[in-house]
């Protein structure tokens, strides 16, 4: 018999099996239900509604139980394994987990380029996909007739682009010597002058951005661009804050950003821990402490805040006990447990609760930056940020390079510090420890500091990337940066040059983002239904007041239909992790590093190498940011207009 | 003084709606219209594209697929690109190995569906609530937490080159959000047809079976339907588990074709398979655009 026939016979035999399993699984769990119900005392209606309950809903109990709550505890212990498929497992602690975040090794970086290959289809792509579909969406949102027939063609692509098909067709589509997209845009560029001025500057910059991120990727020097993004943010947020005259409101946005401040620092200490770079564990206590700080100074007064300070105490004095016994290492630990302890026991005790902790946290966060970035405020390293701030740029004579080596080489200060200091200024002013005339003076400070720097960091990161060449050979650093460019520069000249979509590294992730946007008709269909949820009334008052379409969508439609908005946002960013199946079909052994989302990377460690101890690592660190935006997508939502 | 200033603003309101008038006039009327349709057929000519180019594809001789040229349809239909695949045994297996699968996976999971959302919207039982909420919960757990120990545990069993691992979670309802959706449905059925039926002696299952149900087809069909789609496209479970040219289904079938070092590439032969692939989910979906579309909405709504 084909082997095909004899495998669906064995699955109908299987599945009969499965069927009569649950059909008794469910009669045990629903008399089980019952048993429990009748012990504990319940009548006899509540008996029977516990059995049928419980009977009918077990399909879905037993299957989490096999399914989801056994595997993924057991994929919690591979991922302390080195477990690999038929082989003997052996604990290796968070080792898994230190070879992935710290990027270490050849595994560690694929991991790490994922990561970064991720983000830059949520930076990137998810703008332009929720663009595409917001305008797809208002373009079917009036009563034409006919309309429906274009919303079906636009959904379209959202079924067809989950299958390999349609994926392979764009890959012919998009093939860079001869494919339809490159001769059709050639076809247009040779016809009309503008349109090839528009083509050439959009390959330029193509090229020119990809190239810079793959650059940043494998690591190479950035030089001051580095406080670029931390002093922007910063000058932002300070600006921000000043404009906002309610002090309430005020408040508010400084505490919600003080959060994802404090956040974002708390992890990056996490991974600093756990690679080691400063002691393990001293490092690990601050950090949870300040986390779960975070969340208790946001929660009421009551059991869940009591539990966990209780908990964060324990684990501040279990740590150093534990080191103490395991290695002889205790002494070190004893300062930031009395860090944590004293704090979370005043919270627990007294009435200042967010006194206690304001103050434990700036204790810990001063102790963790001295701690974990010792020589940091030494004379050159201050040097550097004054440099940058007074705008003298280093950079003026670039002949000497003294200011690159010492300055950018390797031991530049952290921007970690500038994002520390941030938060710093959101709690002070969310907390309220500073009156009305401290807070301006701090703000418009701040703004003015961080706005030099970005203007500092900006100018010499300009002269910084036309002297790379220089400076790549006297610091001996490896030039990534530009190489890409300049191999595909060299291949194809100007006059030839032709977008290159899968053929090249620096084109395979706009192509990737090019397919998405073509499929973005589920973000349309969210958009539609909350643009018919927008009542009429606004509008027709809108127009008695004489606004102006582009004014009625800014004012009106955009704040309306933020929350649809919000969703896609997280939704986008989710999918950009997810991305599996377009990066299957269009990869090649040429672009696979450079497209490679964290799904694609967890497929190839786990199944084709079959690690799965690392492969349970990566899995549950992607699931863990996953949760993460999903939270954060419900908890920042009240600041999107729910109407 | 006070009369003129009057006169003035009132010139000055007219005048501004006569523009806002006529900008709307231009943007409703006839020529707006016009121009909206163009701007419509052309981003529909954007999306349709990519299907077309592979039907055309598909006809080609490898000549043409060869040359740098636009014409959408060859010279002269080439159907032997499809007789080519007609004659190969692993196509007719691929195929019935996908409908095989996907039947299976629909009737597990829609009738197992059926049945837990019937418990969470129609029936009161302790503990409810908090099942509930963990089932919720799971909807948050990305499913690659999971698929590396499971492919662990049905290694273990076994069942790796079997049709097992792909079909059999689905018997245990796959899917909260699935769950959700038709559980959303029967809550909106009216709750007099329980007490009826109470009245009349009915058991839940009698419920079940003899008043929602039948009552519930329009979610059934709705949550059906994005099964269908999610099965057929379905790569990733395939590919793990099967593992064996004979057990292909159509995805892996199709991107398969693709892995292929030949050069030149046969381009024609790989979108002929992608055409027949694609043909199935294209007519369900064109019969039952409205379910997806409600679907969607219900979907987004709640987020």
């Amino acid at each position: 018999m084909d082997p095909s026939v004899v495998a669906r016979l064995h699955n109908l035999y299987w599945s009969i099996g499965t069927v009569a399993f649950i059909i008794v699984g469910s009669a045990l769990v629903g008399l089980l239900a019952r048993r429990v119900t009748a012990v504990r005392g319940g009548s006899l209606l509540t008996q029977r509604r516990a059995f049928w309950g419980y009977a009918m809903a077990s399909p879905w109990i037993l299957g989490f139980v096999i399914f989801v709550l056994g595997p993924s505890l057991a994929s919690l212990y591979y991922s302390l394994t080195d477990y690999r498929l038929g082989q003997a497992i052996e604990w290796s602690g968070l080792d898994n987990y230190r070879t992935l975040l710290g990027g270490l090794g050849a595994h560690g970086r694929r991991f790490m380029q994922a990561m970064y290959n991720s983000f830059y289809y949520a930076i990137v792509g998810v703008p332009l996909q929720i663009a595409t579909s917001l305008i797809m969406a208002l373009l079917v949102a009036r009563a034409l007739p006919g309309i429906s027939l274009f919303r079906l063609v636009f959904y379209l692509p959202v079924i067809l682009a989950g299958g390999p098909a349609i994926l392979l067709a764009w890959r012919y589509m998009l093939a860079s010597n001869g494919g339809f997209v490159n001769v059709t845009l050639k076809g247009f560029a040779d016809a009309f002058t503008p349109f090839d001025w528009l083509y050439r500057t959009f390959i330029f910059l193509t090229e020119t951005f990809n190239a810079f991120y793959s650059g940043v990727i494998r690591s190479d020097p950035v030089g001051p661009l580095m406080y670029l993004l931390p002093a922007t943010l910063g000058a932002g947020l300070c600006l921000v804050l000043a404009a906002i005259r309610d002090p309430g409101l005020r408040k508010g946005v400084a505490a919600t950003a003080a959060e994802v401040l404090v956040a974002l620092v708390a992890l990056a200490l996490l991974r600093l821990a756990l690679l080691d770079e400063v002691g393990v564990h001293p490092g690990l206590i601050s950090g949870v402490a300040m986390l779960a700080w975070f969340g208790a100074s946001r929660m009421r007064a009551g059991r869940s805040r009591r539990s966990t300070l209780i908990i964060t105490a324990l684990l501040a004095v279990a740590v150093p006990v534990i080191a103490a016994i395991g290695g002889g290492h205790g002494g070190g630990y004893v300062l930031p447990a009395v860090l944590v302890v004293v704090p979370s026991l005043a919270a627990l005790l007294g009435g200042r609760a967010g006194l206690a902790l304001g103050v434990g946290a700036a204790a810990n966060a001063l102790y963790l930056l001295v701690r974990l970035v010792p020589g940091q405020l030494d004379e050159g390293k201050l040097a550097t940020l004054g440099s940058l701030i007074s705008l003298r740029s280093a950079l003026r004579d670039p002949g000497t390079l003294d200011y690159l080596r010492t300055g950018f080489a390797a031991h530049a200060p952290s921007p970690l510090w500038l994002v520390a200091l941030l938060a710093l200024i959101a709690t002070a002013i969310a907390a309220g420890w500073l009156d009305r005339g401290g807070t301006r003076a701090v703000l418009l400070g701040g703004a003015g500091l961080f706005g030099l720097l970005t203007l500092g960091s900006l100018f010499d990161g300009i002269t910084f990337f036309r002297q790379f060449d220089v400076i790549a050979t006297a610091t001996g650093a490896v030039n990534h940066h530009f190489a890409l460019f300049r191999q595909v520069t060299a291949q194809f000249p100007d006059s030839t040059r032709v977008p290159l979509w899968l053929g090249n590294e620096l084109w395979s992730k706009p192509s990737l983002i090019l397919i998405t946007m073509w499929s973005s008709g589920g973000g349309m269909l969210i958009f539609l239904a909350a643009l018919k949820g927008v009542p009429r009334v606004f509008y027709e008052a809108a127009e008695v007041d004489g606004a102006t379409a582009w004014q009625r969508f800014w004012r009106i439609t955009l704040p309306m239909i933020s929350p649809a908005m919000f969703y896609n946002v997280v939704i986008g960013m989710i999918a950009a992790l997810q991305t599996f199946e377009a990066v299957y079909i269009i990869q090649n052994t040429q672009t696979e590093q450079s497209i490679a989302s964290a799904a694609y990377f967890l497929f190839v460690r786990t199944f084709r190498q079959l690690e799965i101890g690392q492969g349970a690592a990566a899995s549950w660190i992607l699931a863990v940011i996953i949760v993460v935006l999903t939270v954060a997508q419900f908890r920042y939502s009240r600041w999107v207009h729910y109407s | 003084m006070s009369a003129v200033a009057t006169g003035t603003d009132m010139t000055a309101v007219r005048g501004r709606r006569g523009v806002v008038g006529r900008m709307r006039n231009v943007l409703g009327g006839r020529f707006g219209v016009l121009v909206i349709y163009v701007v419509l057929i052309g981003a529909a000519l954007f999306f349709l594209f990519p299907v077309a180019w592979m039907t055309g594809t598909s006809l080609k001789t490898i000549e043409e697929v060869q040359q740098p040229q636009l014409s959408l349809f060859p010279a002269e239909p080439q159907w032997t690109n499809y007789e080519k695949l007609f004659a190969e045994r692993n196509f007719y297996r691929a195929y019935g190995n996908s409908i095989f699968t996907v039947a299976m996976v629909l009737l597990g999971t829609v009738s197992s569906i059926a049945v837990v959302a019937f418990a969470f919207s129609r029936l009161t039982w302790p503990g409810k609530n908090l099942v509930f909420g963990l089932m919720l919960g799971t909807l948050m757990l990305p499913a690659q937490a999971t698929l590396v120990p499971q492919y662990v545990m049905f290694y273990e069993l076994g069942w790796l080159r079997t049709f097992n691992p792909i079909t059999l979670p689905g018997f245990f309802a796959g899917g909260a959000a699935l769950v959700f959706l038709l559980r959303q449905f029967m809550m909106t059925l009216p709750h007099e047809l329980d007490e009826a039926a109470e009245i009349d002696g009915a058991n839940p299952l009698q419920l079940f079976w003899y008043v929602i149900l039948p009552l519930s087809r329009p979610g059934i069909a709705t949550i059906t339907v994005f099964l269908f789609v999610g099965q057929w496209n379905n790569l990733v479970q395939p590919l793990l588990y099967l593992q064996r040219a004979e057990l292909f289904t159509m995805p892996i079938y199709v991107a398969q074709k693709n892995n292929l070092q030949e050069s030149p590439i046969p381009w024609q032969d790989i979108m002929a398979a992608s055409v027949l692939f694609v043909i199935p989910v294209m007519i369900v979906f064109i019969l039952t655009q409205r379910y997806f579309i409600e679907g969607i909405s219900m979907t987004g709504s709640k987020g």
